[in-house]
C-alpha cells in the first residue's frame, strides 16, 4: 500500500473525524498538495452531511428564529462600530505590503461583485413579480399612531406573490406581526413580518402547500406564544382577492 | 439511555400545529433565499434559522447534551452563515447539508474539549444516543417541519444498518469518538472499527444519493 492509497482509505474515517489527532493533522495536510483527495473528501463531506438530519429535529418554537436573528445581526452592528477604524488599519498594512495587499484588494474585490451580484439578482426576482402581477391588493392599517399599509402583488406565472407591509412599528414586546394566507378550507399561517416605521418589509412568498386555492390574506398581531393554526390575536388586515 | 420515541402521529395534526408554516421553504427553492443571503436580506436570515433549526438544534443537543450550550452552537452556525453570505454562490453544495456539517464539527470541537477537561462525561453519556432501529421518529408536527422526509429516509437509513455498523457511526459521527476511543468503547481491535466505519459509510452513501436533490 503507497502513502496515497492509505489516505484513499481513510477518507471517511476524516469525513467523520474519527481519525486519530496526528492521523487527522497529516490528513488536513495531504490534501494541501493532493487535489484528488481535497476532491474526494469534499464530496464525502457533501453526501455524508445529511446525516445529521437522522436526529430527531426540536419543534420549531415562535419567535426563536427572530430572537436569533436579532443577536447575530446586533452582533454585527457592534463590529461595523469598529469598521472605520478596522478600515484604517487595513490601510496602513495596505500601504506597508504592495504585493500582499493587491491579492487581498482583488479578494475584496471579488467579494463586493458577488455581493452585488447577489443583490441585482434579488432586486431582478422582486421587479418580476412586481412586473408580472396580474392583481394588485392595498390596505391602510393604523398602528399606535402610525399609518402604514399592506400591499400584495399577485404574480399568477410563478405563483408567487410580494407583500409590502409599510409604516408600522416593531411589534410590542411579547407579539409578532403574523402575516396568513386565506383558503377555501381555513387560514394558513406564514411568515412573522419583522416591521419597522423607517423602511418597508419586503417579502416574495410562494403560494402555500395546501390544496385548497388561496383567497387573500391576512395580518394580525399575535402573541409569540401563539403557534395555532389559527389567528387568535387582532386582525390588522384582512384582504379578499 | 436512548430518548423515548413515541409512535408516529397518522397524517393527523395535533392541534397546535402549523399546517404548510414553514414547507414553504421547499416551494420556494433554494437559489431564491441564497441569493437574498448574498444580498444581506435580513427576512432571508429569518427564514433560513426558521427552516434549519430544529434540525441543527436537533443534532447539537443530541451530540452535547446540554442546550444552552447546543443553542450557542447553532447561533455560532448562523452566524458564521451570515458573515460568510457573500460565499454561498456554490450551488453544488445543498445549504442545510453544509450547515449541518459546521454545527456537528463546532459541537465536536467543545465535545472534545470537554473531554480533554475530563467533564460531564457521564451526560453525553446519556443523551449522545440516536433512537433505536426499530423506533419511528419522535413526536414532532412533521407537516411544519420542512425536511422531515429527508429526516425518515436518513432514519431509515441509519436503521437499516447492522446493529454493529450503526454502533460505530453512533460513536464516530454523532459522539466523535476516534477509532481507538471506539476500539475501547466496544472493546475490539481498531482495525474492525476502520472497516466497519468504511462500510457502514460505504451504505450510507448509497442510501443517501437519492436526497442530493432536496433543496432547504
Amino acid at each position: 500500500m503507497t502513502t496515497h492509497d492509505w489516505y484513499v482509505e481513510h477518507r471517511e474515517a476524516y469525513v467523520a473525524r474519527s481519525l486519530e489527532p496526528g492521523e487527522e493533522r497529516a490528513f488536513r495536510n495531504h490534501l494541501v498538495h493532493c487535489d484528488e483527495c481535497a476532491r474526494g473528501t469534499d464530496r464525502l463531506a457533501r453526501e455524508l452531511g445529511w446525516l445529521g438530519m437522522a436526529v430527531d429535529p426540536v419543534p420549531p418554537e415562535p419567535g426563536r428564529a427572530r430572537r436569533m436573528a436579532s443577536v447575530i445581526l446586533a452582533r454585527r452592528n457592534r463590529w461595523r462600530r469598529w469598521l472605520p477604524l478596522a478600515a484604517a488599519a487595513a490601510l496602513a498594512l495596505a500601504a506597508g505590503g504592495a504585493a500582499l495587499g493587491g491579492r487581498s484588494e482583488r479578494r475584496e474585490l471579488r467579494t463586493l461583485l458577488a455581493e452585488r451580484e447577489g443583490e441585482l439578482a434579488a432586486l431582478q426576482d422582486t421587479l418580476s413579480v412586481l412586473r408580472r402581477a396580474h392583481q394588485v391588493l392595498q390596505t391602510r392599517i393604523s398602528m399606535d399612531g402610525h399609518e402604514g399599509g399592506l400591499l400584495i402583488f399577485q404574480d399568477a406565472v410563478s405563483h408567487r406573490w410580494c407583500v409590502i407591509v409599510h409604516g408600522l412599528p416593531p411589534a410590542p414586546a411579547g407579539s409578532v406581526y403574523q402575516f396568513w394566507f386565506i383558503t377555501e378550507t381555513g387560514m394558513v399561517r406564514s411568515v412573522e413580518v419583522n416591521a419597522d416605521t423607517r423602511r418597508p418589509a419586503f417579502m416574495t412568498l410562494p403560494m402555500p402547500g395546501v390544496a385548497a386555492p388561496v383567497m387573500g390574506a391576512a395580518l394580525t398581531m399575535e402573541p409569540v406564544v401563539n403557534r395555532s393554526s389559527e389567528p387568535r390575536g387582532v386582525t390588522l388586515a384582512h384582504l379578499v382577492f | 439511555m436512548p430518548r423515548p420515541v413515541p409512535p408516529r402521529q397518522g397524517g393527523a395534526d395535533p392541534p397546535d400545529a402549523a399546517p404548510g408554516g414553514s414547507r414553504r421553504f421547499a416551494l420556494a427553492g433554494e437559489a431564491s433565499l441564497r441569493r437574498r443571503l448574498v444580498a444581506r436580506d435580513e427576512q432571508a436570515l429569518v427564514e433560513l434559522i426558521e427552516a434549519a433549526s430544529p434540525w441543527l438544534l436537533g443534532v447539537t443537543r443530541s451530540m452535547l447534551a446540554d442546550h444552552d450550550e447546543a443553542d450557542e452552537v447553532v447561533l455560532e452556525v448562523f452566524a458564521s452563515a451570515w458573515d460568510r453570505a457573500s460565499g454561498l454562490g456554490d450551488e453544488n453544495e445543498m445549504l442545510l447539508p453544509w450547515l449541518l456539517r459546521i454545527a456537528r464539527n463546532r459541537a465536536l470541537d467543545r465535545l472534545r474539549g470537554r473531554r480533554r477537561r475530563r467533564l460531564k462525561l457521564a451526560r453525553a453519556d446519556a443523551y449522545g444516543e440516536l433512537p433505536p432501529a426499530q423506533a419511528g421518529p419522535a413526536e414532532v408536527d412533521e407537516a411544519a417541519l420542512p425536511g422531515w422526509h429527508v429526516h425518515e429516509s436518513v432514519h431509515g437509513a441509519l436503521a437499516g444498518l447492522p446493529e454493529e455498523q450503526r454502533s460505530v457511526v453512533r460513536l464516530a459521527y454523532f459522539r466523535g469518538l476516534t477509532h481507538s476511543e471506539i476500539a475501547r468503547e466496544l472493546a475490539i481491535p481498531v482495525g474492525t472499527v476502520k472497516t466497519r466505519l468504511r462500510l457502514a459509510f460505504g451504505k450510507l452513501r448509497v442510501a443517501l444519493a437519492p436526497i442530493k436533490d432536496w433543496v432547504l
